[in-house]
């Protein structure tokens, strides 16, 4: 899971997938925006087949928060 | 055609397509149900008479919701009736829509479930509220009504004709002292702020509406202007998924905020070797061509990269107290510097390098702050808190920023101090600001060192970090501060001991 989110997130700021440690934030340390963040879960969901609830999805900060959350929701599938 | 009430843009519009789709939206995760625009003038209608049958026709009504069908028709039964609709914020806790409902006097409220939580509280903290309709119960019980079958036992007609004057609306907008303020909008000020430019939109046009509907610029340029236009307006049901649902809708035009167009441009150059359009194509569809930009600054270099797909974005300039629109883009007449031409219903004037607005669309003042209303207006003038100016030919140009308010990239308004005051609660606190940098709502905290010292507080950085942390899980995604600048000395104050902004 962290893997591929570190693929998407290169696709969304320009950092180097080395610098992207499960500990990092997206808003803080990766320079994501809101509605950055909320595309990338929104791939997730197709990419996953998951339903992400946006409510919820506000909460996560670390990319860490972000992995264990959508583990969640795959392993509930 | 010029409308001067709201429900004469819906009757108008009615007439010429009634049977045609009027809105759409997701019913399951690809399927679509849609409603045409007789159906929602008459679920419209049915509302206006569950009102007056409640006893509530004039009075103030509080709708708490993303947008939907159940919001829209809520909205048009509630302001073609002669009462006012308070469209709230529904991502703001509890506790601040209560007070909300409160001092806007509602005495009805129209509450989406997902809020259910709000429902419990008002029944407890607004002694005003006689009425909590439901917009999901399927039957009417002791806790709320239930819209639907409200509007089954009291199905329309409705012929009331709105006064064009009368107040219709009350926009809630942060102030710059911290504590919003309701914006009273009438009929006229907000149908003509829709209706006064003809942007030759097509009619029909599918515009996928993404923003949140408790908006000006979306409740007037989305939902009123695109049913002047007879357009197809499809609901986008979670920011997660606007990629999606643009695939899904296939709509020609979409409103967005800076926010989001920059997040697209991401999306358009990820995909690197097709041409232009077929990237255009993959991403937004062969049929889509307009964005209109509205709520924040956009950077210039956005326009000439989207032109590139085919794209045109269309910025425009305006203030909830302007309805919204003061000046927009047209098509045929684009220069990238300025904010768009005033539209006819406006003029400008500019003052000691403020500009100052006049027409049909400004407000008739803040509810219940007659203080605020006085400060912002003068002699019909509104003064917008932007310095800027505008040429002969009417198009605007900015400046600057006269007020202390933060704009986000994604058109939220927040006010500084509001911030200031929640975070300064904290004892480790002394002194805070909080002001924009780079993109996002940043805090320098002066912290009062001799109270760490006292509470053995060793890395003051990770306390002020977990304040922030408390602060921000509460707040709205816009409110939330991403970025601590800790201070080693007090802030430098002016002669009144204020902290100096700048």
């Amino acid at each position: 899971m962290f893997e591929l989110l570190v693929r998407l997130i290169c696709n969304y700021v320009e950092v180097e997938p080395e610098n992207i440690h499960p500990e990092s934030r997206f808003m803080e340390d990766l320079g994501f925006t809101s509605f950055d963040f909320m595309s990338m879960l929104g791939e997730l969901e197709d990419e996953l087949d998951v339903e992400i609830d946006q409510k919820e999805a506000a909460d996560i900060r670390t990319v860490q928060e972000a992995a264990d959350y959508l583990e969640k929701l795959k392993a509930e599938e | 055609m010029l409308c001067s009430t709201i429900r004469q843009i819906l009757v108008n519009t009615e007439r010429q397509y009634g049977p045609e789709d009027a809105v759409r939206y997701k019913i399951g995760k690809n399927k679509i149900e849609s409603k045409s625009y007789t159906q929602l003038k008459k679920d419209s209608e049915s509302f206006s008479c569950v009102l007056e049958a409640l006893g509530e026709q004039g009075s103030h009504v509080a709708v708490i919701g993303a947008t939907s069908y159940s919001w829209l028709a809520a909205y048009f039964g509630i302001v073609n009736c002669g009462s006012v609709a308070v469209p709230l914020d529904a991502s703001l806790p509890a506790d601040e829509l209560c007070e909300l409902v409160d001092r806007a006097d509602a005495s009805v409220l129209v509450l989406d479930e997902i809020r259910k939580d709000v429902g419990e509280a008002v029944r407890e903290r607004c002694p005003k509220l006689r009425h909590l309709i439901s917009m999901q119960k399927e039957e009417s019980g002791e806790e709320a009504l239930s819209f639907w079958q409200l509007l089954r036992e009291h199905e329309g007609p409705c012929a009331y004709e709105p006064d064009p004057d009368k107040l219709c609306t009350i926009l809630f907008t942060s102030g710059t002292t911290g504590k919003s303020k309701g914006v009273m909008l009438t009929q006229r000020n907000l149908a003509e702020n829709a209706t006064c430019l003809d942007m030759k939109i097509p009619p029909r046009t599918v515009i996928l509406s993404v923003l949140p509907i408790h908006h000006a610029y979306c409740l007037s340029m989305d939902i009123l202007k695109g049913i002047s236009l007879g357009s197809v307006i499809c609901i986008n049901d979670s920011l997660l998924r606007v990629a999606k649902n643009i695939k899904l809708f296939q709509p020609n035009m979409i409103l967005m905020v800076p926010l989001m167009i920059e997040t697209m441009a991401k999306k358009l150059e990820e995909v690197s070797g097709l041409p232009d359009s077929l990237v255009k194509r993959q991403i937004f569809g062969k049929q889509f061509h307009t964005i209109c930009s509205g709520g924040a600054y956009l950077p210039p270099a956005m326009i000439d990269l989207f032109n590139r797909y085919g794209i045109t974005i269309l910025q425009g300039y305006g203030m909830t107290e302007c309805s919204p629109v003061i000046s927009t883009t047209v098509s045929w007449n684009i220069r990238k510097e300025s904010v768009g031409q005033l539209l006819p219903n406006c003029e400008a004037k500019t003052v000691d390098e403020e500009l100052w607005v006049r027409g049909s669309s400004v407000m008739l003042g803040y509810y219940k702050m007659p203080e605020e209303t006085a400060e912002a207006l003068e002699d019909g003038w509104l003064k917008t808190g932007d310095l800027g100016y505008a040429d002969e030919e009417g198009f605007v140009y900015l400046t600057g920023r006269k007020k202390n308010l933060i704009i986000t990239k994604n058109g939220e308004n927040v006010s500084p101090e509001e911030l200031e005051n929640k975070i300064g609660e904290n004892r480790l606190v002394q002194e805070i600001l909080v002001r924009e940098q780079e993109g996002v709502i940043e805090a320098e905290i002066f912290p009062d060192y001799d109270y760490a010292k006292k509470k053995h507080i060793r890395d003051i950085r990770a306390a002020l970090q977990q304040i922030l942390d408390e602060y921000n899980q509460g707040a709205p995604v816009y409110k939330r501060v991403y970025s601590l600048k800790v201070r080693e000395t007090e802030f430098e104050k002016n002669t009144s001991r204020k902290i100096k902004r700048y």
